[in-house]
């Protein structure tokens, strides 16, 4: 018999005859709903930055997480069902952990954001009858930012499981209007000083309410290791734009 | 028909899963450069099982292993290191560094705490940095960076020779002078020969083969007279910027 598309819209894990994974393509469709979180790479570190949608007076907004930190070398920011990336860093964290254990040095940020994606596929899975670990694809996109012996460097990961390599990406809401502004400025020798600027004035450009320390958040990976600026610092930044 | 009298008292019967093969390794690490060694006899109590049984082992092109206790510990253990390092460079899509290789045989030999592959493993390279190094690991994964370490049957013949050469320990410098740090590769490969060739006189299970494997540093100035030493055979894989030569010798073989 015959299966009408919408037939193909439930299964996770059933191509449609155009070949197309409905639930993955809607899942990346969800972090087009996400807050805006950028990246930079420059040669003396990696820039994060995200907004943090403060809906009302009274939320806390030190509450809101949307950057963490994986290993000392490795942060990463995200964009989605925030939800959903604690259960990916969590892993991340784990999968680091585990390489210092076993190796004594730190992972590389490739095989870190690999660690992440190898998860990302495994939704639906189950074996024999037992319940499965996932139901659904993961509603989140990440930026992850980390320096190894190659240098610095950025990744993104989307919910298909693929992840790539970039010199600034955008992701969330304001993603297509951040994109292209990034590839207007972004240089080969951009300083991090330059990159921290350059993702607030960015962000300040997409963001619907008005840019203040307590909105967004800037981290950054240099080769002292991750750090979430405090508000100090973040000020500065901010004063500088 | 069995025998009712042994019937009638408790029987122990035991299996023992270890043998000891005996032979000796060695490792010296110099400034730039590391030499790893082993004779090449393996025997099983009074009885040479063959004159060669290779217990030195080139795993990348910074890294050696020598391996001595149970030799069949010694080949399986080899292999799975070899099988780890494959995995590693999939993944990672580099060589494993000598530090990590280090850990490695250290949390396999671990997990094998209430077995243990019944080896001695002494890991010898270049760092990252360039530099010799030597690890020496007991079978359930105690180890240590060192400049020198032997091991094996003879472990207890050759190890204060080298205090004393390598360490210079029990000497006393001349007036005015300095022991120095690090050996140059000559004085080291004589060092080598002379301490197999002693442990061979005074040690059963030592003799038959010398290998000598020679790791070298990025650029080491060595290289040139390696290359001519007749009898050094280069074993570098692939595009190395680390050279690695064995250079065989006879020893006595009674």
């Amino acid at each position: 018999m015959f299966l009408t598309r919408s037939e193909y819209d439930r299964g996770v894990n059933t191509f449609s005859p155009e070949g197309r994974l409905f639930q993955v393509e809607y899942a990346i469709e969800a972090i087009k709903l996400g807050s805006t979180a950028i990246g930079i790479r420059t040669p003396e570190g990696v820039v994060l930055a995200v907004e943090k949608r403060v809906q009302s007076p009274l939320l806390e907004a030190s509450s809101i997480e949307k950057i963490m930190e994986i290993d000392g070398h490795l942060g990463c920011a995200m964009s989605g069902l925030t939800a959903d990336a604690r259960t990916m860093i969590d892993h991340a964290r784990v999968t680091a952990q585990n390489h210092r254990f076993t190796f004594d040095e730190a992972i590389k940020v490739e095989s870190a954001t690999q660690a992440v994606c190898d998860l990302a596929l495994r939704f639906g899975e189950s074996v024999h009858d037992e319940e499965a670990m996932m139901s659904r694809p993961f509603g989140v996109a990440l930026l992850i930012a980390g320096i190894d012996e190659i240098g610095p460097q950025l990744y993104h990961t989307d919910p298909s499981g693929t992840f790539t390599r970039y010199d600034a990406k955008a992701i969330g809401s304001g993603s297509e209007a951040a994109q292209s502004e990034l590839q207007d400025k972004w240089h080969k020798q951009i300083t991090l000083k330059e990159a921290q600027v350059l993702t607030l004035r960015v962000l300040k450009q997409v963001m619907e309410e008005k840019l203040d320390q307590h909105n967004v958040q800037l981290a950054q990976v240099t080769p002292t290791g991750f750090e979430i600026l405090d508000e100090t610092k973040l000020q500065e930044v901010i004063e500088a734009m | 028909m069995p025998d009712m009298n042994s019937l009638a008292h408790p029987q122990q019967h035991q299996f023992n899963p270890y043998t000891e093969n005996g032979g000796t390794i060695l490792a010296i690490a110099g400034e730039d450069f590391t030499v790893i060694a082993g004779d090449t006899r393996q025997s099983e109590g009074y009885s040479i099982q063959t004159r060669y049984a290779p217990k030195v082992f080139r795993l990348t092109d910074k890294a050696v292993l020598a391996v001595n206790g149970f030799a069949a510990d010694g080949n399986m253990f080899v292999k799975k290191v070899r099988q780890r390092l494959e995995w590693y460079r999939h993944a990672h899509a580099k060589d494993m560094p000598l530090r990590a290789i280090a850990r490695l045989i250290q949390t396999m030999l671990y997990a094998r705490r209430f077995f243990p592959f019944y080896v001695y493993n002494i890991l010898g390279g270049i760092e990252e940095d360039g530099s010799g190094a030597v690890y020496s690991f007991d079978p359930v994964g105690s180890y240590e960076r060192e400049a020198c370490r032997a091991a094996g049957a003879a472990q207890s013949l050759v190890q204060p020779f080298l205090d004393n050469q390598i360490y210079f320990k029990n000497q006393t410098p001349a007036q005015d002078t300095s022991h120095p740090v690090h050996l140059p590769l000559h004085s080291v490969l004589a060092l080598v020969i002379d301490s197999f060739t002693g442990a061979t006189e005074r040690h059963i299970e030592v003799g038959d083969g010398l290998e000598m494997y020679v790791v070298l540093a990025r650029g080491n100035p060595a290289l040139q007279s390696l290359q001519d030493l007749p009898g050094a055979e280069e074993v570098t894989g692939t595009q190395a910027e680390e050279r690695v030569f064995v250079i065989r010798r006879d020893l006595k073989k009674d």
